[in-house]
């Protein structure tokens, strides 16, 4: 049950102690849930919405010389080759993690899945299959709604659970793979990365295929501030998750990256890697080679 | 897929509760392994003697001047090289990521491309996989292939390897008609040689760079081709065409037949609930 800290609400607490389950499972994924041993108990959920107040630095942010004080994560300068000075030349450029926003989304996914994994451990369960997560705009005032949704099962004639429960967002007849493959659930994995880009003089012409006067020491080329700031909004993401894993596996990782522009040059990169943290407990077994066959109908 | 018979297998109900009830112990960090393959895919691969190893990615923009779209003849060489450039620089980067991994190669790797009108941006992500046996070297370069792990076993299975992606990209103008040739046709229901001319001219271009890469790989063939062609929404009188593929050879000494067996389904046809028929 939850503790004195606990911020379940009391209608839920008395509506989980009410002796009927629900679940966020399709029907074959019910029945394959029951022939694994996992019993639904209930339909549980975690909210959090957050203010994106602080988002950024705007383009105002943008001095004279290139920003510094990044929290110690990923920044890197460019220098415009062209010894210009100008309002109009953009003479440094940079890349930096965006560290608050990171804090912010993991502030806010945190706590809608701690909230979720408390219903579950109020139901006494043993773990939480078919996690749905999303993130949506509660309004245009930068509020943004976190929202985790899973059923908690518990493993039948089994004593009651003395960890916290293990989540995943598998179901069905690809959790019972896993399980079959040697693998038992740990939890879910997300993490996001946010890279700011403010583009430098080459990096403007080479975006919009312009060089002016500058053009014979730009040309055509690879635009490296881009592809930097891409590369490592990737691998910030997949360091990140690396690191959560302690030696587990992840199983059915999404890569997944979007790009805004505030203003001209002024653009952020974000990453997001989910996935299902889970970890051996018997060695593969040997397979036979699958036989191929073909359907006719 | 099944197991050998001699070793009777424990209930799937044995297994989860086996699963579970094993204590979280502490496991080597090094051993961490990361993948965007299905527990299938992951199979499939087991069973022929191949594991993940890491998801990689990688990225690379290159830029197009402005105003080679517009006007000209003939093929529109700065699209077309910076497209080659991008993708050349993407897969380097990626075959770079899989062999400090200990990768082999990358199967199912997703490629994102976009041709825009000042730079072309190519996007991959992958599971870098490897020998389940760690003592075999490996002997040749680093592969990439955008088959799914299922493809790619099945291409083991039958005596073949892939060899890495081999891409031809082309976008050629179509030559504007003279102001007589447009008066005239105006009303005509006629073919538009120049765009059809080419896009003839784009398509050998571009299979045949797609094809020089696979013999400089040393392959025999590319498989799984994909096409993207047509015309470009922010040039009126081009036309561009793209091939992807993954570059094979057979690695045993002849193909290897897979026989498939044939299956025939005894199941009724579904009979579907049809909510017209309660009227």
């Amino acid at each position: 049950m939850p503790d004195a800290l606990s911020d379940l609400p009391e209608a839920a607490q008395r509506r989980f102690s009410q002796g009927s389950f629900s679940s966020g499972l399709s029907v074959s994924d019910f029945a394959a849930c029951l022939d694994m041993g996992l019993e639904p108990v209930g339909l549980v959920q975690g909210f959090c919405a957050m203010h994106w107040g602080a988002f950024s630095m705007s383009a105002l942010g943008r001095g004279a010389t290139p920003f510094s004080g990044t929290q110690g994560g990923y920044v890197q300068n460019y220098q415009c080759p062209h010894g210009m000075i100008s309002s109009d030349h953009r003479s440094w450029g940079q890349n930096y993690q965006q560290g608050w926003v990171e804090d912010a989304w993991r502030t806010g996914f945190n706590s809608a899945y701690s909230r979720m994994m408390e219903e579950a451990q109020t139901l006494g369960a043993h773990g939480v299959v078919g996690v749905i997560d999303s993130e949506n705009p509660l309004s245009d005032t930068g509020v943004v709604e976190f929202h985790l949704r899973g059923t908690a099962v518990k493993l039948m004639d089994a004593p009651a659970p003395s960890a916290t429960p293990w989540s995943t967002f598998l179901a069905g007849q690809r959790l019972a793979k896993v399980f079959e493959a040697g693998y038992a659930p740990v939890s879910i994995i997300t993490s996001v990365a946010s890279v700011r880009v403010w583009s430098y003089c080459v990096t403007e012409f080479l975006i919009e295929g312009t060089g002016g006067m500058w053009s014979n020491t730009t040309g055509a080329a690879e635009i490296h501030q881009i592809v930097d700031a891409q590369n490592q909004v990737r691998d910030l993401a997949r360091t990140r998750v690396r690191s959560s894993l302690h030696g587990d596996a992840l199983l059915g990782a999404h890569l997944e990256v979007s790009a805004r522009e505030f203003s001209k040059g002024d653009l952020e990169f974000q990453s997001r890697l989910s996935g299902n943290r889970v970890r051996r407990f018997k060695d593969f077994e040997p397979l036979a080679v699958p036989r191929p066959s073909v359907r006719l109908s | 897929m099944s197991t050998p018979a001699s070793t009777p297998r424990p209930s799937l109900r044995d297994e989860v509760r086996r699963a579970l009830s094993e204590p979280l112990t502490t496991v080597d960090a090094a051993q961490s392994m990361t993948s965007d393959l299905s527990i299938d895919e992951e199979l499939n691969l087991h069973s022929i003697g191949w594991e993940p190893v890491e998801l990689v990615s990688a990225v690379s923009l290159h830029s197009i001047p402005y105003g080679y779209w517009n006007w000209g003849q003939g093929e529109i060489e700065g699209a077309s090289s910076a497209h080659a450039t991008a993708f050349l620089n993407a897969t380097t980067r990626l075959l770079h990521e899989a062999g400090a991994a200990g990768g082999h190669g990358v199967v199912g790797v997703h490629i994102d491309r976009a041709v825009h009108s000042t730079f072309v941006e190519v996007s991959l992500v992958g599971t870098a996989v490897r020998p389940v046996d760690r003592t075999k070297r490996l002997e040749r370069s680093v592969f990439a292939s955008d088959l799914s792990a299922r493809d790619f076993t099945m291409l083991m299975i039958a005596g073949w390897e892939p060899m890495g992606l081999a891409t031809g990209a082309s976008f050629v103008f179509a030559p504007r008609r003279t102001m007589s040739s447009t008066l005239q046709q105006q009303s005509q229901n006629v073919e538009l040689t120049n765009f059809t001319e080419a896009m003839y001219s784009a398509r050998e271009a571009a299979m045949q760079r797609m094809q020089e890469m696979a013999i400089d790989m040393r392959g025999t063939g590319v498989v799984d081709v994909k096409v993207h062609e047509g015309p470009m929404s922010f040039a009126s009188h081009a036309v561009g065409f793209v091939a992807i593929g993954t570059v094979v050879r057979l690695a045993s000494p002849t193909h290897q037949m897979i026989n498939p067996t044939m299956v025939v389904s005894l199941n009724d046809a579904t009979v579907a609930f049809d909510a017209q028929t309660l009227s």
